[in-house]
């Protein structure tokens, strides 16, 4: 394969479709995966082997969802840098086993997902995922690909941006930044408009919910406010389908749906329905109960927007505060950018179009606008353009548990990043040397209410009566969205270090022991890959030189020629029958070599047949004159 | 190439000469001058310490300097030319958005004025606080008869307090380095009771609806 480039990829890591593009001089642009007439979206699920661990991803795996379904793995974005304790829904709603990865330490708690005998931590999951788009645009692109820029919902959390990070790592990619997706969407939709305007970007996935407000202009998108839900989505339209449904098997005929199975073939009919009824006024739905029974209904429309409307009415408050927050009336956005999947329900467009008071743009196609604009990050980052630059913000207050369990705020949700706030902390005991600082984000009062980051313990303070230390700690929230933290002493100067033990996450070395694994993994992929890629080339070769000795052969004296009929026809059996990629290549150099004295001759008859066509055209050119 | 340099802000860039039209960033060469320990935030987007400010002006000088120094602009350099710039960006961020707040901007000023701070004095002018404990029993009254007209004028009223109050706050921003203690206390009630107004308004947008529960 070639040498490393200097592209950066850009991903759309979703909840149900993920995306790769990249982007140049002429645009950004989505990357195909690799069959005839592939779908630029690859399904985010990953089929899991239970014996042998080896994973499928992408349509394949989806196929067999409701075959193999509990070691097939879906909406694993719900999962990111949740806890165990967190993901009761989930836990109930997905057919496949949700465990708890790790509990050694106090307050930690970190999802896993278990498959046969072994447990995958969702980053490990999502980066299966990130491994398919990485080779999708290594085939594409023809070169080593190993910088990307990922985008995630602009409200996830530091643990849950983390987690992506993770994933990034573990796949085998450094991940140089971390965009908000409808902040990716404003960019590709505002990449060709000069003009200034103010937009709010509708971003309804398949999981999650956001709305963005941001100005355009002058090349610069700037994001005033945000707001949303990370567990609110397309989803949940689909199980409320499901809980219908469910309920009316159990009164028609005495039955519970239990089995993964069913879970399953219910959820691909409650998917199916919903996409009916965007189209259509009503759906007809059928499916076998048992051996003998079949539950059958037709869904109407209006009483399928009936079920939804409350969920949408959640998005519609989220975007009135994400309005007040920016200090903006409605009458004040110039555009509402409609993005994801889950608005071409026509009512999210009807309630949408209602509080902004306006006709929302659904011009472009709403999955796959955040890929185009993760890939023109990717293109700036990489010094591709100059003129264009993102200012987010942060969606969530951060700040620290206070005695009590009251919650100190250091930096408000909505302020533009990078950011950063310090805060002068003291010891309690005569020469203390460490000093523990438990650190949340979310926008209530008590600590418990919030989500807890992890605890930040400073290490090596100099010790020194109680309360004499002064330890300066500062809070800075990168271009990311990501915490880093800091400490120094105010008397010595002396940096303390900083211990980060995360609530929902995974440590330095654990990540580090999954990207080992996952190399391990990959090795056996990249064999695979590489027999696939050295078949092919020695497939070309073949042609070629087929076609070479056809036109060409009779130049060449009859034993030559001979030869190398019989030698192409060994190499095409051994590639067939070979899988030492090693080998094959080895057997294809040596039949090349033996095909430059015809390589040659033909170089010098077709250089001929130019001189001749030249020789040709000069003198209808004489004649003309 | 941009450099790095560290000393108080020069007029000049010392890297290519040409005249520093923004402040911590050469236009030209993208040298990054880090924030000199004395400068305020008024210094750092290169404003007149003031409290009439021209938000548009405001707006454009941030937005010049924020494009020239972001983090974007130093991708793929040296680390320490990325974290100077993560760093000048977040303080440039905090900057305006002190200043661009009309009242954040007047308590910014009395902090330079070396005024009293919240925590120092939480006191509000005279009778303000029985005044606004009879405005809550009102609102309360009001909402639970749902007298919509009522409601109305009660926040009519209390925004033309604040109104008031604010008019105050801006007639005296801008001589606050001259004031005596006195005086500086007197602000300090101001901006005090302008908390008190505007939690009685967030009080009176929340209506059952928007109330909601606040997710996560």
């Amino acid at each position: 394969m070639a040498k490393a480039s200097d592209t950066i990829i850009g991903i759309d890591l979703g909840t149900t479709n993920s995306l790769v593009a990249c982007a140049d001089e002429a645009g950004p642009r989505l990357l195909p995966g690799p069959d005839d007439g592939a779908d630029f979206l690859l399904p985010s699920v990953v089929h899991i082997d239970p014996m042998s661990s080896q994973a499928t991803v992408g349509a394949q795996a989806r196929a067999q969802a409701i075959e193999k379904s509990t070691d097939t793995i879906y909406s694993v974005k719900r999962l990111m840098g949740r806890g165990f304790d967190e993901l009761a829904i989930e836990r109930e709603r997905l057919p496949y086993k949700i465990v708890s990865f790790s509990k050694s330490e106090e307050n930690r708690d970190v999802a896993a997902i278990e498959v046969g005998s072994n447990r995958f931590t969702p980053p490990e999951v999502s980066a299966m995922i990130l491994r398919e788009l990485k080779s999708r645009a290594e085939a594409q692109l023809g070169q080593r690909i190993d910088r990307a820029v990922i985008t995630v919902p602009a409200q996830f959390d530091d643990a849950q941006r983390q987690a992506t990070r993770d994933a990034g790592k573990i796949a085998g990619l450094e991940v140089v930044r971390i965009i908000n997706e409808p902040t990716a969407a404003a960019l590709a939709y505002g990449l060709d408009r000069g003009e200034r305007s103010m937009i709010a970007v509708y971003d309804f996935g398949g999981g999650t919910f956001d709305i963005s407000i941001l100005r355009l202009g002058d090349g610069m998108f700037e994001v005033y406010a945000t707001n949303g839900d990370t567990h609110l989505g397309g989803d949940d339209f689909d199980q409320k389908l499901i809980e219908l449904f469910t309920s009316e098997i159990h009164e028609q005929f005495g039955v519970d749906i239990s089995s993964a199975k069913i879970k399953q073939q219910l959820r691909t009919l409650a998917e199916n329905t919903k996409q009916r009824l965007g189209e259509h006024d009503q759906a007809h739905v059928e499916i076998a109960i048992g051996e003998d029974d079949q539950y059958k209904r037709t869904v109407k429309r209006d009483e399928f927007e009936e079920m939804i409307k409350p969920l949408i009415e959640r998005t519609i408050e989220s975007c009135s505060r994400a309005l007040k927050s920016a200090e903006l009336n409605p009458s004040q956005i110039d555009q509402v950018v409609m993005v994801g999947g889950s608005t071409r329900v026509p009512l999210v467009r009807k309630l949408v179009g209602e509080v902004f008071q306006c006709k929302p743009y659904t011009a472009i196609n709403p999955e796959h606008v955040v890929a185009l604009g993760a890939a023109v990050q990717a293109n700036i980052l990489a010094g591709g353009r100059h003129d264009l630059l993102l200012l987010d913000v942060t969606p969530l207050s951060l700040g620290i548990e206070t005695l009590g369990g009251a919650i100190g705020k250091l930096i408000p949700a909505n302020v533009r990043i990078p950011c950063q706030a310090t805060e002068t902390f003291t010891t309690f005991q005569d020469g203390q040397t460490k000093v523990k600082i438990s650190v949340l984000q979310g926008e209530r009062e008590l600590a418990k209410d919030c989500r807890s980051l992890g605890v930040f313990e400073l290490q090596g303070i100099p010790p020194m009566p109680a309360g004499i230390p002064k330890i300066d700690v500062t809070f800075l929230i990168d271009q990311n969205g990501v915490l880093n933290v800091s400490a120094k002493e105010q008397r010595s100067g002396q940096v303390a270090s900083v211990q980060i033990i995360p609530s929902h996450g995974l440590t330095q070395d654990e990540v580090l022991r999954m990207t080992n694994d996952a190399v391990t993994y990959a090795h056996e992929d990249m064999t695979a890959h590489h027999l696939i890629d050295v078949k092919t080339t020695t497939e070309f070769d073949l042609n070629k030189a087929n076609k070479m000795l056809e036109k060409f052969g009779s130049l060449l004296n009859p034993q030559t020629q001979a030869q190398l009929i019989r030698a192409a026809a060994d190499l095409r059996e051994f590639a067939k029958e070979s899988d030492d990629p090693v080998a094959i290549n080895q057997q294809r150099e040596k039949f090349n070599h033996m095909t430059i004295p015809l390589a040659e001759l033909a170089v010098a008859a077709s250089l001929q047949i130019d001189q001749e066509d030249a020789h040709k055209q000069t003198e209808v050119a004489s004649d003309e004159t | 190439m941009p450099g790095l340099r560290t000393m108080t802000l020069p007029s000049k860039c010392l890297n290519c000469d040409v005249e520093l039209s923004i402040p911590i960033v050469c236009g030209g060469c993208h040298t990054l001058y880090p924030i000199p320990q004395t400068a305020n935030y008024f210094d750092l987007l290169g404003l007149p310490q003031q409290f009439d400010l021209d938000g548009e002006k405001l707006s454009d000088t941030y937005r010049a300097i924020a494009r020239n120094i972001h983090p974007d602009r130093f991708a793929g350099q040296a680390t320490e030319m990325d974290l100077l710039a993560t760093k000048l960006s977040a303080q440039v961020n905090e900057a305006w958005r002190v200043l661009k707040d009309p009242v954040r901007r007047a308590e910014y000023l009395l902090e330079l004025a070396n005024g009293p701070s919240a925590a120092d004095c939480r006191e509000v002018p005279g009778d303000l606080l029985a005044r606004v404990m009879m405005l809550r029993e009102d609102l309360e009254e009001a909402r639970d008869q749902s007298d919509e007209q009522t409601l109305t004028s009660l926040r009519c009223s209390i925004q033309d307090e604040r109104d008031h109050a604010f008019d105050n706050i801006a007639k005296r921003a801008n001589d606050l380095s001259l004031a005596n203690d006195t005086e500086k206390k007197a602000f300090r009630q101001l901006l005090n009771s302008i908390k008190y107004f505007d939690s009685l308004l967030a009080d009176f947008a929340s209506d059952p609806l928007s109330q909601g529960n606040p997710q996560q």
